[in-house]
């Protein structure tokens, strides 16, 4: 599934990233956490495709295509979804209108069939339903005016729709209380399947006590410093990022 | 300029009129019909200027145009300077020219002082400031002018990168009063602030014209402007901030807001945004209105008379602008300032 | 969004300009230039009676006297007012016809612009289908007005505005001239002189107009100014929505497009006037396009009137318009919504004038120009509150965004208050097209130029939602394609 191999990158000059390698394979969901500014958006944002992040060397594929030479919307339409740290707001944009954009761009690139307006709203009430996200927020400009609890939900809201193959989550859960970090979750272990893989990027165990990994990697200094199962994350939980920052300096 | 030419030739067919755009709502040509006779030598005032308080390192006096016409900082000084432009003349006219240089990261703080201490004079002062890479302006003028003299003052500035220029301008105004500040930013981490509190009564006017012309890119540009005006007096402010071709990751923002306390009394604004450049990030903010009848019952309902209530806020509204001034000693100045000048009124407020 | 799809789809189909055709018709012109006997004429021409000739010669006689103005940010060579023709129209018989009557050409121009002319057509529509009435301007005359016998029927007078000369005097004679003196300003009384054709409207007393009434101006001959008048009148708690379209050819040399529209508000009335204008920009090199130099003007004469402009501008080489309100009526309150895109070379310099007279008069002004290509687009804008407005208000909101390096936005703002219990709140903001929120667009699947489309859409929103139902659709694709090859 996914594939990152001896990536570097960086950003306004300063290398970020200095040789990390990660490989998420179908059906498993890999937990990467790290102390701030040890790289972690940085890389979902590498894999996202955003600008100014340059890859200086190694590669990063989805499914043996290689991600780093798609635009962002390609990459997307193979099935990537990035959830965003700091989701943006769209003003003027109605949250409902902007995911059914999104929605049938990526199906047309797939060469699929456009999705009709009642088939799309079914499909919105019954995802805002589990997502406790009231049907007339909806229909306001996206994330405008939204705390960051509901844009966090929104981001999800967007992933449950868009159905995405890979998912990368940037610290979902800052910003959410106990209620929305359950409800949250519940969306994103809906979607775990053979098929899909995650990237769940985060600071704390908290979230992992909800979506379970199959495997833990610790980011620190540009690079993955340490791999193992959940009890790695107790184990961090306890001890802290110090000993391995010190392992990356 | 066409004032300080006005005033040589004096020709009062040269100075400028409304249907100049930029003095729309500052008519000189109406308000002086001929050029007074050039004022006589004048005599030093007894009484000390408004920042007497403050220990300055170094005092210039300028009396009816005549005085230095040139202050210069070596580079790295660090000077404290009291400016003091005195008008002693009844019914006649002067203007005066300084030039102010700034060497490599000297600091200048200008105590500046335009006291009014005749009457129906008609004034031109005009500053030209320099200010090399890295020095920085603190620049704090009060005008103090009668309500019968009509007075021009202009600085033309520019900066070089890295330099910083903070100016306050605190006025009362006077018949016709024309503050006008124009800058020459060069971006690359050089930063200006413009900043500006009038309180006006009985028929006096105002107008605070700046022009901040961003020429290369990265620079910031901070301005905010507030005032009342009551009885039948006139505020004008006119910001311009312009971002020429290639000026780019410009930031600048402007804000003017005015209370209107009485019917005939007028706020002319005009703030005015002119950029040719796209990746910049420019505001402005403009409001004009009464004193928030809200606060004031607040204030009311705690035992405060109206009037009291009234000073109060106007007070409180100009001291958001005094409170950037980063001296403390100068802000206290300030502050006894708009103490003073606030609470007066001929109106009952 | 099905409408940023279909704009999508439109805009591969489409050229830069899709209304740059021009139709092959007989036309009859006057001799080129101006002069009193090129004003007698237009007259002439138009059976129009002495009176109306009379106030021609006045304007003209005025004009001669008069300087063209400077003040604006727009620059464009001199206009030889000599070089132009000031009246063509197709050859036919004067006065109204039936639509058997009017030339196939013209009403397959007509059907190509998707104007419907044909009420039956209309009618024949599908099941619940917006109706409007249309009146059609080609070049200096008004070849079919639409609906007409129905809006009669409640009262209503919608009409071309020769017509209206001719067949109700009193009216025009009565407000023509009222709003927009006829010295108001050069262009309004070089329009005073030779204007051509436009509409008129009255809405009697108490009647809300039926219908959406809307006048399609064409301008198709060459060198020819196109100068329409159109005066509207709602009286006495009236309501009316009228909405105006332009197009022209593509053609290489500038076209004058000197417009003058009258609103007269009488108490309680309301009028809601929008406008589409595309008219020809020029090519992607600057040459050609339309010169659109337009007065609009709203009066509020009775109390607790309403007039709302709402402008979506995306055509003309050089723009020079400022729909404004006279808040004269208590209670009265104007509003003004914008959208200005300048692409390639096109210059425009728009904005409102809000004159608050009256009590507790309010104004709203929403403005958002969009500056992409090698552009102008200056938003200039007053209000003011008289000593005796007590209690007014106004809140304007002010936004410019800018797509590539060589254009340029400014906004200039006069704000003159005069009382002590109005209140004003004006924001302006300039940005660019937010990077971030692209690539967030982006990751979710939306190509660039998709991207680019939707924020703008946003942008403009708050604006496209004053327009009436059935043009909204339009103007969104029309900002689309306005917008055709800014980014990249
Ligand atoms: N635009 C930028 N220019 C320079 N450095 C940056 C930029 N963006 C992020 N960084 C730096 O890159 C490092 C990694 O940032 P980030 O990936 O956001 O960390 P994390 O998500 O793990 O907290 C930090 O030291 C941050 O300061
Ligand atoms: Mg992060």
């Amino acid at each position: 599934m996914l594939s990152v191999s001896n990536l570097h990158v960086a950003v306004g000059g300063t290398e970020i990233l200095k040789g990390l390698s990660l490989e998420i394979p179908a059906g498993e969901v890999h937990a990467v956490m790290g102390p701030n500014g040890a790289g972690k958006s940085t890389l979902s944002y590498t894999l996202a495709g955003r600008q100014g992040y340059e890859v200086t060397s190694g590669s990063a594929s989805l499914n043996g295509e290689d991600l780093l030479a798609m635009a962002a919307n390609e990459r997307a339409a193979k099935g990537l979804f990035l959830s965003f740290q700091y989701p943006l707001e769209i003003p003027g944009v109605p949250s409902l209108t902007f995911i059914r954009t999104a929605l049938n761009a990526q199906r047309k690139a797939r060469g699929e069939d456009e999705i009709g307006a009642p088939a799309f709203l079914k499909l919105a009430r019954e995802q805002a339903a589990k997502l406790k996200i009231e049907f007339d927020m909806l229909k306001r400009p996206l994330n405008v005016g939204f705390s960051g609890g509901e844009k966090k939900r929104m981001e999800i809201f967007q992933m449950a729709m868009l159905s995405p193959q890979f998912l990368i989550l940037d610290e979902t859960d800052s910003g959410l209380d106990i209620d929305a970090l359950r409800i949250v979750s519940e969306g994103v272990n809906a979607l775990r399947s053979p098929e899909r893989g995650m990237l769940v990027i985060t600071h704390y165990q908290r979230l992992l006590d909800y979506i379970k990994p199959d495997r833990v990697h610790v980011l620190a200094g540009g690079k993955i410093v340490a791999s193992g199962g959940p009890e790695l994350a107790l184990e961090l939980e306890d001890t802290g990022y110090d000993r391995f920052a010190q392992a990356a300096a | 300029m066409s004032v300080s030419e006005a005033l040589k030739s004096r020709d009062a067919s040269l100075l400028p009129s409304r249907r100049d755009e930029a003095w729309r709502y500052t008519d000189l040509r109406a308000a002086v019909r001929t050029i007074p006779e050039p004022s006589p030598l004048g005599t030093v005032p007894a009484a000390p200027g408004p920042f007497a308080a403050i220990k300055a390192d170094r005092a210039l006096v300028i009396i009816n145009g005549r005085g230095p016409e040139v202050l210069s900082l070596d580079t790295g000084q660090v000077l404290c300077v009291e400016l003091r432009l005195v008008a002693d003349s009844h019914a006649t006219s002067h203007q005066s020219d300084l030039r102010i240089d700034l060497a490599s990261g000297a600091h200048l703080t200008l105590l500046e002082s335009h006291e009014g201490r005749g009457a129906a004079y008609l004034s031109s002062a005009n500053l030209i400031v320099h200010l090399a890479e890295g020095a920085s302006l603190e620049r704090v003028v009060i005008l103090d002018e009668p309500s019968d003299a009509v007075s021009v003052i202009t600085a033309d500035i520019t900066l070089s990168p890295g330099a910083s220029l903070k100016q306050t301008v605190l006025t009362r105004g006077a018949s016709r009063q024309r503050f006008e500040t124009q800058v020459t930013h060069p971006g690359g981490g050089a930063s200006v602030r413009l900043d500006g509190v009038y309180m006006l009564a009985d028929k006096c006017h105002t107008d605070l014209t700046t022009i901040v012309t961003h020429v290369g890119p990265g620079g910031t540009t901070d301005q905010l402007t507030k005032g009342a005006v009551r009885d039948a007096s006139r505020a004008v402010f006119q910001g311009q901030i312009q971002v020429q071709p290639g000026a780019d990751q410009t930031d600048a923002r402007m804000g003017h807001h005015a209370l209107i306390l009485s019917d005939r009394a007028e706020i002319d604004a005009k703030p005015e945004l002119e950029i040719f450049a796209d990746d910049v990030s420019c505001a402005h903010g403009n409001t004009v209105g009464a004193l928030d009848e809200d606060a004031l019952f607040y204030i009311c309902s705690r035992g405060v008379p109206l009037d009291q209530a009234r000073a109060m806020l106007v007070q409180a509204f100009g001291l958001e602008v005094i409170g950037r001034i980063e001296t403390e000693a100068v802000r206290e100045v300030a502050q006894a300032w708009l103490a003073e000048v606030g609470a007066g009124g001929s109106d009952g407020l | 969004m099905a409408a940023v799809k279909q704009t999508i789809d439109q805009v591969e189909q489409l050229e830069a300009y899709e209304h740059g055709f021009v139709t092959d018709i007989a036309q009859d012109f006057a001799p080129k230039g101006l002069s009193e006997d090129i004003v007698r004429f237009i007259s002439a021409k138009k059976q129009e009676p002495d009176w109306m000739l009379q106030w021609r010669l006045e304007a003209y006689a005025r004009w001669l006297a008069m300087d063209a103005p400077d003040w604006a940010k727009v620059s464009f060579p001199k206009i030889d007012f000599q070089d132009l023709y000031y009246y063509a129209a197709p050859s036919q018989k004067a006065g109204p016809m039936s639509l058997d009557e009017v030339d196939p050409e013209l009403l397959k121009t007509y059907a190509k612009l998707g104007i419907p002319l044909r009420e039956q057509e209309v009618l024949a529509g599908v099941q619940g289908a917006p109706r409007y009435a249309v009146d059609a301007v080609f070049d200096s005359v008004s070849v079919v007005t639409t609906f007409k016998n129905e809006l009669a029927e409640v009262g209503v007078i919608f009409c071309s505005f020769s017509e209206a000369v001719r067949e109700h005097p009193d009216l025009i004679k009565r407000y023509l001239g009222t709003v927009v003196p006829t010295t108001d300003n050069y262009y309004a009384c070089l329009n005073s002189a030779v204007f051509s054709d436009g509409s008129f409207v009255y809405v009697p007393p108490g009647v809300r107009c039926p219908m959406e009434l809307s006048t399609y101006f064409r301008i198709n001959a060459q060198n020819t100014g196109q100068f329409e008048r159109t005066l509207i009148i709602a009286d006495k708690g009236a309501y009316v929505s009228y909405l105006e379209g332009c197009t022209a050819p593509q053609r290489d040399e500038n076209q004058l497009h000197a417009a003058v529209v009258e609103l007269v508000v009488l108490d309680d009335a309301e009028i809601k006037y929008s406008t589409v204008q595309n008219w020809y920009p020029g090519d992607a090199e600057g040459k050609g396009g339309i010169y659109n130099f337009v007065t609009k003007r709203a009066d509020c004469r009775g109390d607790r009137s309403k007039v709302s402009w709402t402008q979506v501008e995306t055509g003309s080489a050089v723009t020079w318009k400022y729909p404004s309100c006279i808040l004269r009526g208590d209670d009265s309150v104007g509003e003004f919504y914008s959208i200005a895109i300048t692409n390639g070379h096109q210059q425009a310099d728009t904005g409102t004038k809000m004159i608050h007279l009256g009590k507790n008069t309010r104004s709203r002004i929403i403005s958002k120009g969009i500056s992409a290509g090698k552009s102008s687009n200056t938003y200039r804008g007053l209000v003011s509150a008289h000593a005796k407005a007590t209690g007014t208000r106004n809140f304007t909101q002010c936004d410019s965004l800018l797509i590539g390096k060589a254009s340029g936005a400014h906004t200039v703002p006069y704000i003159e208050a005069r009382n002590a219990s109005s209140k004003f709140e004006h924001e302006a903001t300039t940005t660019r097209l937010s990077d971030d929120q692209l690539f967030y667009v982006m990751q979710r699947g939306l190509s660039q130029e998709e991207a680019v489309q939707l924020l703008v859409n946003g942008f403009v929103r708050e604006v496209l939602q004053e327009l009436p139902m059935e043009f909204a659709v339009e103007a969104q694709k029309l900002v689309a394609i306005s917008l055709e090859g800014s980014v990249g």
